[in-house]
């Protein structure tokens, strides 16, 4: 009994993330072209299985295949922790918090790996890069997170969507938010911090000499990293599957691609930032601030 | 579900992934080699084979943030336990980590005034 419904469980949990990541594919195109082209993910895909696969003459072929593979894991090991209804947590780690942060920095080594392994000058400067980024990011990320832990008195994801019951922490600690936000888009590497990858930049960077199926890897690894990133906004700041009328899976659905396309609309707009002024900024504004924000929650959780 | 079953689930994860992963590789290596022409596999620089490896040493410029970050990522490992307990010790816990931060604080805001929070 308990053995069918943790299966069903699972099925739904894949399933949600899977439609929500080829509903991603199609609103990133959005993003740029403006318009909804359904099929264009599944051709894209046929394109880049059908291309000629060149790996560069003298890789790290152990490296160069673990890049593309790792980065898919980090995105997806980062879902399993995280509730889409209150009766569908996939997993209920008692370190819940702690270990989607542990599955997120995979990426950069991920990353790193990517850009050591094909030899090239280009690539290797744009996993540095992300390196960086990573100094830039991480802190403000973790310190917003801890915050919504010490409100939800606990790790488990569930407990923290519970501790939204009256208020979203979106509105209890907005800058914990803000950061958590910004710092989702450069973990991510979503555009106004796509330094790393960007194919304007460095012949494309961390991702240049990876063709064919790896890339195809590397792509989706992508995508579902910005899936788990949204849905983990959803489940720390937005109130999770919290919502009246709908089904709670379906609140967090709609929430995740709500976070998911402002994520997209975001680096539309915005130009590039170079990661050493991210670097500094993040030390001097960031990071104090995120400390505030911390003494915010403290006070507040006080009073 | 038993403790370690989780930890059961997430193995079956990864290996799903990397199962995932393979199948596609499989389709792309039935679909036949690619032609093999000199110069096609020389990695993206200008089409020119470079004369040294790109793994030489590279000089990182922000090792002094990386510095920080690390005296900052050790003082998160105390952070996670603090914060699940934060509630139920009050004031005191506010006090205690207010001191511990304050004094982390207080070495970035020397690091900014020396200068440190520039790109070296």
């Amino acid at each position: 009994m308990e053995n069918s419904a943790t299966l069903a469980t699972t099925l739904l949990v894949v399933l949600l993330f899977a439609g929500g990541v080829y509903a991603l594919a199609v609103l990133e195109y959005w993003s740029v072209a403006g318009r909804l082209a359904w099929t264009r993910p599944v051709r894209l895909a046929l394109k880049l299985l059908a291309r000629e696969e060149i790996k560069p003459r003298q890789r790290d072929a152990v490296f160069y295949e673990t890049a593309p593979v790792l980065l898919l894991a980090a995105g997806t090991l980062a879902a399993a922790v995280l509730p889409w209804s209150a009766s569908a947590p996939l997993l209920s780690l008692a370190t819940g918090a702690l270990f989607v942060n542990a599955a997120f920095a995979y990426v950069m080594v991920a990353l790193v790996l990517g850009g050591w392994s094909s030899n090239g000058a280009y690539a290797m400067i744009g996993g540095w890069r992300f390196l960086g980024q990573l100094l830039a990011y991480s802190m403000p990320m973790v310190m917003a997170l801890t915050a919504t832990v010490m409100r939800a008195e606990s790790m488990v994801p569930v407990q923290i969507v519970l501790s939204q019951r009256g208020l979203w922490n979106i509105i209890y600690q907005p800058v914990g938010f803000g950061l958590f936000y910004l710092a989702a888009l450069a973990l991510a590497f979503l555009p106004p911090f796509d330094l790393p990858v960007a194919a304007g930049e460095l012949a494309g960077g961390a991702w240049a000499d990876f063709t064919g199926a790896r890339r195809l890897v590397l792509r989706l690894g992508r995508l579902s990293l910005v899936m788990s990133l949204a849905v983990t906004i959803t489940v720390f700041y937005l109130g999770g599957w919290q919502g009246s009328g709908l089904p709670g899976v379906v609140w967090t659905l709609l929430k995740t691609l709500l976070v998911a396309a402002s994520f997209f609309g975001v680096g539309r707009y915005v130009s590039r930032v170079r990661y050493d002024l991210m670097l500094e900024w993040s030390w001097k504004y960031a990071t104090p601030a995120a400390l505030l924000n911390i003494l915010w929650v403290g006070i507040l959780l006080l009073l | 579900m038993a403790n370690d079953s989780h930890y059961l689930l997430l193995l079956g994860m990864l290996t799903c992934t990397g199962v995932f992963a393979g199948l596609l590789y499989l389709v792309k290596f039935s679909l036949g080699p690619p032609v093999a022409e000199p110069g096609k596999d020389v990695p993206a620089e200008s089409g020119r084979l470079a004369v040294e490896p790109a793994w030489v040493r590279y000089h990182v410029h922000y090792y002094g943030f990386a510095l920080l970050f690390l005296c900052f990522d050790m003082e998160m490992a105390f952070m996670y336990p603090w914060a699940v307990v934060y509630k139920k010790l009050g004031i005191t816990a506010l006090l205690d980590m207010g001191v511990f931060l304050l004094i982390l604080f207080l070495g970035l805001v020397y690091t900014w005034n020396q200068g440190g929070l520039k790109r070296q």
